[in-house]
C-alpha cells in the first residue's frame, strides 16, 4: 500500500478542481472575448441561432451566407445557454466545460498507453498545455478546444470495440465522434486518422488470441459507422461543400509559413503552444521507442507534431495537397500535445520514483511556465485581434434612423468586427468565416476579411477596390474606418466623412448616391428542411452523447497488468538517461 | 529498435526541415547575404528595405557619405502623408542591364502596395565593387528646398447649413448644385467597354459628384452597373471640369443597347485651395516603351498637398474624347517644388490623341 | 384599426336598434362649436368619431350636447353616434375647412443665374388656422423684393388649394426675397440670384518673379455681374516644353497665375465652357 502522494495517482476530482481553480478565473474576467481572435466569431454565430434557430441562411456577412458551412454545436450550445446566461457568458460556460472536459479525454486516452498513475499526471498536465491556453486565450477556437476532447473520450471507446468487439463501446464511441464532428469538422477530419491509427495499431498489439484482420475489420466498421453518422447529422454541411467547394484563391496564415523563416511565427506556432514540451521532445522521442506499446504512439505523436509546423516540412503541404491551402495548422499542435502527454506522464511517473521532491518541483515549473508563456505572449505578442475594442457607438449609429436599410464595411476593425455584427440589425458585404464567402469580390484575391486588407497587401487592397466599386449593387452606403490607411481610398472613390466616435479614432463615411440594399440571390441558400436537421440532429447527438455517458455503464476494460509495466532499462541505466537529461 | 527509432525520427525531422529550407528559398537568402554579384547587392538591400531594415539597407550603399541616412529612409517610407507613407514594398525585380568586372547597372521594379491600390516604380541603379562585396550606388537626390517664406492665401472655403431636421415642411433648403455632363463615349476595349467623358459643376457653388453608369440590354434588362469610383475628381468647385471613367470588365458593346448615365451630386463644404499647376505636359514614350503622358504638378498653395491623383482626358482631333486615364503621385506636393508625373494610356489610342486635359485631384490627411 | 372596429360595431348597432334620435347640423365649419340635439331619455354614451379623432362622453339622452371646438378642427366626415338604453342612433355631418389662414410656400431653385426665363418656380398651398387643405378659391398675393428696389406683387387665386407663379430671375445678381400672403400668413424666401456664365474672358499678360503672370479682366457675365469668387477659370499655356494647365478659383473678381514659359507661347483661358480670348507671347523677351 502506497502512502507517498507522488506514488499515488491524482484523483481526477483534484484535477478538475485544479482545472477550475486555473481557467475559472481567466474565463470570469473574460480573456477570450476581449483578447481572442476567434472568440467573438462564435459568439456571433451563436447570436444568429438564438434568433434563428432553424434557418442556417446569415444575411448579415457577405451579402448573406450560410451557416451550414460550419457545424453548430458550440453555437448551439451557446444560442441555448444566452437564453439564461446572455451569449458571453453562454460562451465562456462553454469554453469552461470544453475545459473541464479535457483532463478527462486525457486521462482516459492516456488510460489506453499507461498506468493509471501516469495517466493521472498526462491529466494534471493538461490542464497547463500551452497549446489548449493558446487556443482558448489567445485563438478562441472553442470548437477546437471542445472537440478535440470529446474525440479523445471517443477514442477508448474506439480500441474497446476494435480489440474486444464491445457493443456497447461502439455506440458510445460512434456518438462522441459524432458529438465531436459536430461541434469541428476540420479537428475530427484531419485529426481523426492522426489519433486513430495508432489506437487501432495498439488494439492489434492488445488483441491476445483475436484475429489480426477482425480487429482490423472493426476498426473499419467503427470508422464507417461514424462516417454515416457525421454524414447525417452534418447533411446540409456535405450539400453545401458539395454544392459550392472552396475553390478561392488561398489565403496566407502565418501557421502554413516556413517557421524558422521568422522568429515571431517561431515562437508563435512552437515556443508557444509547446512550451516546456520543447525540452521533453527527445525524452517523449526515447521513452516512447522504448516500449513496443508506446511505439504507435510516438510514431502517431511524431506525425501529428510533423502537421502542426505547418510549412516548415514539405510533409503537410505533399499529403494535403489542396487542403493545405484551407487549414490552419495550429490546431495539430493541440493534437500533438495531447498524444505527447501519455509520454510524459511517464515520464513524471518514473522520475517521481526516483527523486520525488525534485521532480516534482521541477514539473511543477515546467508547467506553469508552460501554462504562463501563452498568457505573456497574448501582451507581447506584434500581432493584436483588436477584440476588446469598443463599437457601442457603431452599432447605436447602424441602428438608427434607417441607416440597417444599407450594408456597411468596417476598416481597420480586426476581429472585432464580428462583434459590431452581433449587436446590430444592418448587414455588411464583410465577414470573418473564409471558408463561407461567394462573392467574386472575395474568391477572385488572396485576402479574408476586408476589414484587414492592408495586411494582405495588393491582393487584399484590390478585393477592397473590388467591393468598393460595386457598392451600388451591394447597397454599401457606410463605411467605418478604424485604421486612417484607408482614408484615401475611401475619399477617392466618394465616400465622405460624416461623424467620428472616441476621440476621432473611429470615423463613419458615407455615400449619398448609394441605393438602399437588396438581397443578393443566391443558391447558396439552404432548404427549409436543411435548417430544421441542422437544427435537430446536431443538438441530439450530443444530448445522446450525454445520456449514453450516464445510462450506459462502460465494460472494464480487461487489460494485463503488465501492459502497463514497461519493461524498461535498469536503473543505473537509467541514472545516466536522467544525467543526460540535466 | 528502441535505440534507432529516435534516431530515425530525429534524422528524419532534420532532413525534412531542411528539404522545406531549400524549398522556402533559404539557399538564395545565404547566397544574397553575401552580395557576391551586382544583383544578390541589389536584391539584399531590397530586401532589408522590403523587411524594413534602413539602417542594414544604408550600410549596403557604396556612396552613403553623399546620401543622408533619413532621405533614404524616407525614399521609401514617404513623408508629410505622401502616398509612400500609405505603401509597403511588396516586392521587386532586378535585371541587370550592363555588367563590367568593377561596375555594373540594374534595372529594378519595385512593387508597392499602398492605400490606393499598386504603385510600380523603375529606377536603374549603378552597383559598385567594394572588395569581395558589391555596393549600391544610390542617386542623391537633390530636390529643391523651399526657402522660408510667407505664402499669402486669400482663403476661400464654402461651408454648409443645411435644413435642421426639426424643421416644418416646406421650408427651403439648400438645392444640390447643378452638374452636367458634357459629354460620353463608349469604348470597346479588348476586354471590357470603357466609358470616357467630362462633367462640369454649373453652379456657383462646390459640388461632390458621382457618375454611375447602367448598361441596357435590346431586351431593356439592365446587363451592368458601375460607377466612376476614384477615374474622377468628386469635388467641382464652379465651373470646373473633370473627365471621368468607368469601365465595365468582361463586357461587350454588341451586348448593349442603351447607357443609363446618373449624375448625382451633393452640396458639400470645399475649399478653393490649393491651386495645383500642371507644367510641361508632354505625350512621351517611357523607357519601358509605354505611351506616356508626363509633366510636373506644381503647388501654388502654402499647405503641403499628400497625396495628388492626375486625371487625364484625351481628345481626338474632333475634340472627341478618347480616352480617360488616371495615375497617383507616390511624392507630396510641398509649396512651389514641382514633382513629375507619368500617367499610361494604350498605345492604339495614343495614335489618334490631338491634345489633353489634365486635372490633379488629392487627397490631405489634416483636410478630409 | 381600432376606429375601424368601433365604426363598424357601432354601425351594426345602430342597425339593429333604433329609438334614440340624434340631430346634426349639415354643415359645420373647422374649429367652430356646435351642439347636437337629442331625443329619447335616460343616460346614454355619445360618441364623436372624427377623421383623427375619436370621443366618448356620457349624456343624458334627450339633452342637447354640446361639442367644443377643439373636437372640430379637422375637415372631413364625422359621425356622430348616441347609444342609450333602448339602442344607438348615428348621423354623419361634414367639417369644412375655415378660412384661408395660413401658407406652405415652396419656391425653388435656392440659387439662379441670372436672367433664366422662368427660372423660378413659387407654390403656395392654403391652409386655413388649422392645418386642413382649402379647396375653396382664394386669393394669394405673390410679392418679389429685390434688394434696393420696390416690391412688386401679383394675386393669384389658388385652385384645388394651391396658387403658383413661374418667375423670371432678375438680370442683377443678388439675393432677391419673395414672399406670398394670405390672410394672417406672410411667408418669405430667398432665392439667391447669381452671375450667368462668364462673358467676354479676357486674359493679360506681365512678368513676374518665375515667368508670366497671367491675369484675367475682372470677370463678369454679360449682363455685367461679377462672377463669383470661387469660380474656376481654366488657363492653358503650350511652349516648347510642352502643355501646362492650371485651374484657378477667382478670387476678388479675377482669377491670375504665374507661369513659367520656354521660348514663344500661347495662351488661352476658359471657364467651364465659355472660352476667352488667346495670347501669345515669348519668354525672354
Amino acid at each position: 500500500m502506497e502512502t507517498s502522494y507522488f506514488s499515488r495517482p491524482i484523483p481526477l476530482r483534484f484535477i478538475l478542481l485544479m482545472a477550475l481553480a486555473i481557467h475559472g478565473p481567466l474565463l470570469a474576467m473574460q480573456l477570450p472575448l476581449t483578447n481572442s481572435y476567434d472568440a467573438n466569431f462564435h459568439v456571433f454565430f451563436a447570436s444568429h441561432y438564438a434568433h434563428s434557430w432553424f434557418n442556417p441562411w446569415n444575411p448579415k456577412w457577405f451579402a448573406g451566407f450560410s451557416q451550414a458551412t460550419y457545424p453548430p454545436l458550440a453555437h448551439q450550445w451557446i444560442a441555448l445557454l444566452s437564453y439564461v446566461f446572455g451569449l458571453h457568458m453562454a460562451y465562456l460556460v462553454v469554453q469552461l466545460v470544453a475545459i473541464l472536459l479535457v483532463p478527462i479525454g486525457v486521462y482516459r486516452y492516456a488510460r489506453l498507453w499507461v498506468s493509471e498513475r501516469a495517466s493521472s499526471y498526462a491529466a494534471l498536465f493538461s490542464v497547463f498545455l500551452g497549446a489548449l491556453a493558446f487556443l482558448v486565450y489567445s485563438a478562441g477556437q472553442l470548437p477546437t478546444t471542445l472537440s478535440a476532447p470529446l474525440y479523445l473520450l471517443a477514442i477508448p471507446y474506439f480500441y474497446d470495440w476494435s480489440r474486444g468487439g464491445d457493443a456497447r463501446a461502439l455506440l458510445k464511441g460512434v456518438v462522441l465522434t459524432i458529438a465531436a464532428g459536430a461541434v469541428h469538422h476540420v479537428t475530427l477530419i484531419f485529426g481523426a486518422p492522426l489519433f486513430a491509427v495508432p489506437v487501432l495499431w495498439l488494439a492489434i498489439l492488445d488483441r491476445e488470441q483475436r484475429s489480426t484482420i477482425a480487429v482490423l475489420v472493426r476498426g473499419i466498421v467503427f470508422g464507417a459507422v461514424a462516417a454515416v453518422g457525421l454524414g447525417i447529422v452534418l447533411l446540409p454541411y456535405w450539400i453545401s461543400i458539395i454544392k459550392h467547394p472552396i475553390q478561392q484563391m488561398p489565403i496566407p496564415h502565418a501557421s502554413r509559413s516556413n517557421l524558422l523563416l521568422n522568429f515571431t511565427f517561431l515562437t508563435n506556432y512552437f515556443f508557444v503552444p509547446y512550451g516546456m514540451l520543447v525540452i521533453a521532445l527527445p525524452f517523449i522521442a526515447i521513452f516512447g521507442s522504448a516500449n513496443r506499446r508506446l511505439r504507435p504512439l510516438l510514431l502517431g505523436f511524431w506525425v501529428t507534431f510533423i502537421f502542426g509546423l505547418g510549412g516548415t516540412t514539405p510533409i503537410p503541404k505533399l499529403l494535403l495537397g489542396r487542403a493545405f491551402d484551407i487549414l490552419t495548422f495550429e490546431r495539430f499542435t493541440l493534437s500533438a500535445a495531447f498524444m505527447a502527454l501519455p509520454i510524459v506522464g511517464l515520464i513524471a511517473e518514473r522520475l517521481l520514483d526516483r527523486s520525488p521532491r525534485r521532480a516534482a518541483i521541477g514539473f511543477a515549473l515546467a508547467a506553469i511556465i508552460t501554462f504562463v508563456l501563452p498568457m505573456a505572449w497574448i501582451s507581447l505578442t506584434p500581432f493584436s485581434a483588436n477584440a476588446d475594442l469598443n463599437v457601442d457607438a457603431v452599432d447605436a449609429f447602424l441602428n438608427r434612423d434607417g441607416h440597417d436599410r444599407y450594408r456597411y464595411l468596417t476598416l481597420g476593425f480586426g476581429n472585432a468586427l464580428p462583434k459590431v455584427s452581433t449587436y446590430t440589425s444592418a448587414n455588411s458585404v464583410d465577414g470573418e468565416y473564409n471558408s463561407a464567402r461567394l462573392l467574386p469580390e472575395f474568391t477572385h484575391y488572396g485576402t479574408a476579411q476586408l476589414t484587414s486588407a492592408k495586411y494582405f497587401g495588393t491582393a487584399g487592397m484590390e478585393a477592397l477596390r473590388m467591393m468598393l466599386r460595386h457598392a451600388t449593387h451591394y447597397g454599401l452606403k457606410y463605411i467605418f474606418i478604424r485604421d486612417p490607411y484607408y482614408e484615401p481610398l475611401v475619399s477617392f472613390a466618394g465616400w465622405q466623412k460624416v461623424e467620428n466616435y472616441d476621440p476621432g479614432s473611429i470615423t463613419v463615411w458615407a455615400r449619398e448616391d448609394i441605393p438602399p440594399a437588396r438581397p443578393i440571390p443566391s443558391d447558396a441558400m439552404p432548404t427549409a428542411v436543411e435548417g430544421l436537421l441542422w437544427g435537430t440532429l446536431p443538438l441530439a447527438s450530443s444530448i445522446l452523447a450525454i445520456l449514453f455517458a450516464f445510462m450506459i455503464p462502460d465494460r472494464a476494460r480487461v487489460r494485463r497488468e503488465s501492459d502497463f509495466v514497461l519493461p524498461f532499462r535498469a536503473h543505473d541505466e537509467e541514472g545516466a538517461l536522467v544525467q543526460e537529461a540535466k | 529498435m528502441k535505440r534507432l527509432l529516435p534516431i530515425v525520427l530525429a534524422g528524419i525531422t532534420l532532413l525534412l526541415i531542411v528539404l522545406a529550407w531549400f524549398q522556402s528559398g533559404g539557399v538564395e537568402r545565404r547566397e544574397m547575404r553575401a552580395a557576391n554579384s551586382p544583383d544578390q547587392a541589389v536584391r539584399l538591400m531590397l530586401s532589408q528595405i522590403q523587411g524594413h531594415n534602413f539602417e542594414a539597407a544604408y550600410a549596403r550603399l557604396a556612396n552613403r557619405s553623399d546620401v543622408d541616412k533619413i532621405a533614404f529612409a524616407r525614399e521609401f517610407q514617404g513623408s508629410y502623408g505622401s502616398l509612400l507613407t500609405y505603401a509597403s514594398l511588396e516586392n521587386f525585380d532586378v535585371a541587370p542591364l550592363h555588367s563590367s568586372d568593377q561596375d555594373s547597372t540594374v534595372r529594378v521594379h519595385l512593387h508597392y502596395s499602398t492605400a490606393v491600390g499598386p504603385l510600380d516604380d523603375v529606377r536603374d541603379l549603378k552597383v559598385q565593387k567594394t572588395g569581395d562585396t558589391w555596393k549600391v550606388f544610390w542617386p542623391v537626390n537633390n530636390a529643391t528646398k523651399l526657402p522660408p517664406q510667407v505664402i499669402p492665401v486669400n482663403y476661400l472655403r464654402w461651408d454648409v447649413i443645411g435644413r435642421g431636421a426639426g424643421d416644418e415642411w416646406g421650408v427651403q433648403n439648400v438645392d444640390t448644385p447643378q452638374v452636367r455632363i458634357l459629354s460620353m463615349n463608349a469604348i470597346q476595349r479588348p476586354d471590357s467597354v470603357v466609358l470616357v467623358g467630362e462633367v462640369v459643376n454649373e453652379d456657383s457653388v462646390p459640388a461632390f459628384v458621382n457618375i454611375g453608369a447602367t448598361l441596357v440590354d435590346a431586351q431593356g434588362n439592365e446587363i451592368a452597373q458601375e460607377s466612376s469610383f476614384d477615374k474622377i475628381a468628386h469635388t467641382l468647385l464652379p465651373k470646373q471640369v473633370s473627365p471621368y471613367r468607368i469601365d465595365f470588365p468582361n463586357m461587350r458593346m454588341e451586348k448593349i443597347k442603351n447607357v443609363r448615365m446618373d449624375a448625382k451630386a451633393l452640396l458639400v463644404a470645399a475649399s478653393a485651395d490649393p491651386v495645383i499647376e500642371v507644367n510641361q505636359q508632354k505625350l512621351e514614350t517611357d523607357p519601358l516603351g509605354k505611351k506616356v503622358l508626363t509633366g510636373q504638378l506644381t503647388n501654388e498653395g502654402g499647405q503641403v498637398v499628400d497625396i495628388p491623383h492626375v486625371i487625364a482626358a484625351y481628345y481626338d482631333s474632333n475634340g472627341k474624347v478618347v480616352w480617360v486615364s488616371d495615375g497617383y503621385v507616390a511624392q507630396p506636393l510641398l509649396p512651389q517644388v514641382p514633382v513629375p508625373f507619368a500617367v499610361d494610356l494604350p498605345p492604339d489610342v495614343a495614335k489618334g490623341v490631338q491634345s489633353y486635359h489634365v486635372v490633379v485631384n488629392h487627397y490631405d490627411r489634416v483636410s478630409s | 384599426m381600432r376606429l375601424l372596429l368601433t365604426v363598424v360595431f357601432m354601425f351594426f348597432a345602430v342597425l339593429s336598434v333604433t329609438a334614440s334620435e340624434i340631430h346634426v347640423p349639415a354643415q359645420v365649419t373647422a374649429g367652430s362649436a356646435i351642439t347636437i340635439s337629442t331625443s329619447g331619455s335616460g343616460e346614454a354614451s355619445f360618441y364623436l368619431i372624427g377623421p383623427t379623432t375619436a370621443n366618448k362622453t356620457k349624456v343624458q339622452a334627450g339633452s342637447n350636447i354640446p361639442v367644443d371646438s377643439d373636437q372640430l378642427e379637422h375637415a372631413g366626415r364625422y359621425v356622430a353616434i348616441l347609444c342609450a338604453s333602448d339602442g344607438c342612433t348615428a348621423a354623419n355631418f361634414f367639417v369644412n375647412p375655415a378660412e384661408a389662414n395660413r401658407l406652405s410656400f415652396l419656391v425653388h431653385p435656392s440659387r439662379i443665374p441670372v436672367g433664366s426665363p422662368q427660372g423660378i418656380s413659387a407654390v403656395a398651398i392654403v391652409h386655413d388656422s388649422f392645418r386642413n387643405l382649402v379647396l375653396k378659391p382664394a386669393p394669394v398675393t405673390f410679392s418679389i423684393m429685390a434688394k434696393n428696389e420696390k416690391p412688386i406683387s401679383a394675386a393669384r387665386t389658388s385652385e384645388n388649394g394651391v396658387a403658383w407663379v413661374r418667375l423670371t430671375s432678375a438680370r442683377k445678381e443678388g439675393p432677391t426675397r419673395l414672399g406670398a400672403a394670405i390672410g394672417h400668413a406672410d411667408e418669405i424666401r430667398v432665392v439667391q440670384q447669381v452671375a450667368a456664365d462668364a462673358c467676354n474672358l479676357r486674359i493679360k499678360a506681365s512678368r513676374g518673379k518665375r515667368g508670366f503672370l497671367i491675369e484675367t479682366d475682372p470677370v463678369h457675365d454679360c449682363a455685367g455681374n461679377s462672377v463669383p469668387d470661387g469660380t474656376v477659370v481654366s488657363f492653358t499655356e503650350s511652349d516648347a516644353a510642352g502643355k501646362t494647365t492650371v485651374d484657378v478659383p477667382i478670387k476678388r473678381g479675377v482669377a491670375k497665375v504665374e507661369m513659367p514659359i520656354d521660348g514663344r507661347a500661347k495662351i488661352t483661358v476658359a471657364s467651364g465652357v465659355v472660352t476667352g480670348n488667346e495670347l501669345e507671347v515669348a519668354g525672354g523677351q
